[in-house]
């Protein structure tokens, strides 16, 4: 450890990231691979039961050999039902950090295009959405219109469109008195071709930054809200409403709902070590 | 400066008229309430009946300058539910959660504000990794995982607090400890880097070039510089304190407000939610521009009219 930091300032460019890094990168990837083959890795179906099983502890702590992580009151295998709440957390933390990204840059440019009037609206609704806390303003608009994963996807892919469309406004307007966008535009290039060809691709570092900030407070979202009960609904199953099945037999069966935990917080930690590492090579300036 | 404040009370109101017009539009659309609070076989008339006590027979306009202008009167509504006004229900709710969430705050700003000071001022030391490392699993454990956790081995293990309810003080504890934990992680994160940022400024420099002792130079130099950024985190929590524990009072079975959000949002009980909203944005939108003004006791440049100019070009 300490001859790597000594030996750092010489070879800093070539050198291989952190353990800690290799861990997170490890774990994303086996996360992902978990949720691309849920189908194969899965022992049982998600809603499966085994009445002669209930309640059965993991293996170690004398469960049965085909519940690996254990069952739960109706019998249903954990090890199963968390393979399909990785797939599900992943598919709407990655849905909605996209979707926030994508609105809120195209807000942004429009802002810093037309400044004036729509920046000044722009800016209101930031203004706006930075004045409720999200959980509040989530938890009212969900239980309000019912509960369906589109509705939940793009509710919370409002999460941190705000940030992206303040960067996006920010890095949009600075472009535009550098030269490149201005000898484009000159050129004759339309607005789409300006923003999507040349000013994008210019930011896009800082806004991948965000991204991966913005993902695992996604999934932290995703999952207090299912805990509550008011997220991914049954027989559906997500990481968070595992945790908040299970916490009606914290005392009986903390197996139920340690697995799931652990995934959460491995996940969203994992994501942030690599966002923090992304951020520190590709975009000092957003320290 | 006049200027400024004016600006900023104007968008403070124009943020406040947004949030009420948005909890009214999506409230009222969303659903007929009538049918919800009555069965859905209730007979007609009674629905009409209910229809026309709340008023809910009106054209949409009408209901919202109806409602507009009893916000004014400090009239929010009645809860549909047991036909009380909805503000003092709430308001009933508020010192259950500021006796969490106070303790809290106080537990993030004593731990989080020096542990990022040191972590900066020991920057790649082991130290520093320690706390970042604390810093970003604390951040990182949702807080109902945490409350879990903490009920498992404090409540079921060991025994020696109990696990939900408020009765006494010692109730209050894992609750506290559990919203405390996630804030002080965050806040150290904003503090070290703040002091970073800071601390690599040229006047830092030219201060300990001149021969001011390093002590002097944090004290006078580098920490008013870095509680600007600082500032708005902590405005922002102290904005949240009204409801900045739902997850956490659910865990732990406290009758504050976050509980009456979520039982209020699950029987659909409008006048409740909306009143909760907009005193969660009212709270919000003073705490920013409170912190606004702090900025301007803090920051002599964006008092002379520069308010825009030294961020960017910082920058």
């Amino acid at each position: 450890m300490s001859d790597v930091a000594i030996a750092a300032p010489a070879a800093r460019r070539f050198r291989l990231p952190p353990t800690l890094v290799m861990f997170a990168l490890g774990w994303v990837g086996l996360m992902l691979a978990t949720a691309f083959l849920a189908d194969v890795l899965a022992p049982y179906s998600y809603t499966a039961l085994d009445l002669r099983n209930r309640l059965a502890p993991p293996i170690g702590f004398g469960g049965v050999l085909i519940h690996p992580l254990g069952t739960d009151e109706l019998g249903r295998d954990v090890f199963s039902r968390l393979i399909y709440s990785i797939r599900m957390s992943l598919l709407i933390a990655f849905g909605a950090t996209l979707i926030g990204a994508a609105l809120g840059t195209s807000l942004g440019f429009l802002a810093a295009h037309f400044r004036g009037l729509v920046e000044q609206c722009v800016m209101a609704l930031v203004d706006f959405s930075a004045s409720i806390p999200f959980l509040i303003l989530a938890l009212s608009v969900l239980a309000f219109f019912g509960n369906s994963l589109t509705l939940f996807i793009c509710l919370l892919g409002l999460h941190a469109w705000e940030r992206y469309a303040r960067i996006a406004r920010g890095l949009a307007i600075s472009a535009g008195s550098q030269g490149y966008a201005a000898a484009v535009r000159q050129l004759g290039a339309s607005p789409w071709r300006n923003y999507g060809r040349h000013v994008l691709p210019n930011i896009a570092s800082t806004l991948i930054v965000s991204m991966t900030l913005a993902f695992p407070e996604i999934i932290l979202l995703e999952s207090g809200l299912s805990f509550l009960g008011l997220g991914v609904q049954p027989p559906e199953t997500s990481l968070g409403s595992m945790v908040g099945y299970g916490r009606e037999y914290l005392t009986r069966a903390p197996w139920i709902l340690l697995s799931p935990a652990a995934v959460i917080v491995l996940t969203t930690f994992s994501v942030s070590v690599l966002g923090d590492w992304l951020r520190d090579r590709l975009d000092p300036t957003l320290r | 400066m006049l200027r400024f404040f004016g600006f900023r009370l104007l968008r403070a109101a124009i943020t406040i008229v947004m949030v009420v017009t948005f909890a009214f539009v999506v409230l009222r659309l969303s659903g007929d309430p009538a049918l919800l609070i009555m069965s859905v076989d209730a007979p007609p008339e009674a629905v009409a009946a209910f229809r026309t006590a709340w008023g809910l027979d009106e054209p949409l306009w009408v209901q919202y300058f109806k409602y507009f202008s009893a916000i004014f009167e400090g009239d929010l509504g009645r809860s549909m539910r047991d036909g009380r006004p909805a503000l003092t229900l709430v308001l009933e709710r508020v010192p259950a959660t500021l006796a969490l969430t106070i303790p809290a705050l106080l537990i993030k700003l004593c731990i989080g504000i020096p542990a990022g000071i040191t972590a900066a001022l020991h920057r790649n030391s082991l130290l520093d990794r320690l706390v970042m490392a604390l810093a970003v699993a604390g951040f990182t454990i949702p807080s109902f995982v945490l409350g879990l956790l903490l009920v498992l081995l404090f409540a079921v293990q060991l025994g020696w607090l109990p696990s939900g309810g408020q009765e006494s003080w010692r109730h209050a504890i894992l609750p506290v400890i559990t919203l405390g934990v996630g804030g002080a992680a965050v806040l150290a994160r904003f503090t070290r880097s703040a002091m970073l940022e800071v601390l690599g400024q040229p006047y830092i420099r030219t201060a300990s070039a001149k021969g001011v002792p390093w002590r002097a130079v944090v004290w006078g130099h580098a920490l008013p510089n870095a509680a600007i950024p600082t500032v708005t985190i902590v405005g922002f929590m102290v904005g949240s304190l009204i409801a900045g524990a739902v997850v956490v009072e659910s865990v732990f079975s406290w009758p504050g407000v976050g509980r009456l959000l979520v039982v209020a949002v699950a029987n659909r009980d409008l006048a409740v939610v909306q009143c909760i909203l907009l005193l969660v944005a009212a709270t919000m939108v003073t705490s920013n521009l409170v912190v606004d003004l702090l900025y301007g006791a803090l920051d002599p440049r964006l008092r002379s009219g520069l308010a825009s100019a030294p961020k960017g070009a910082a920058a």
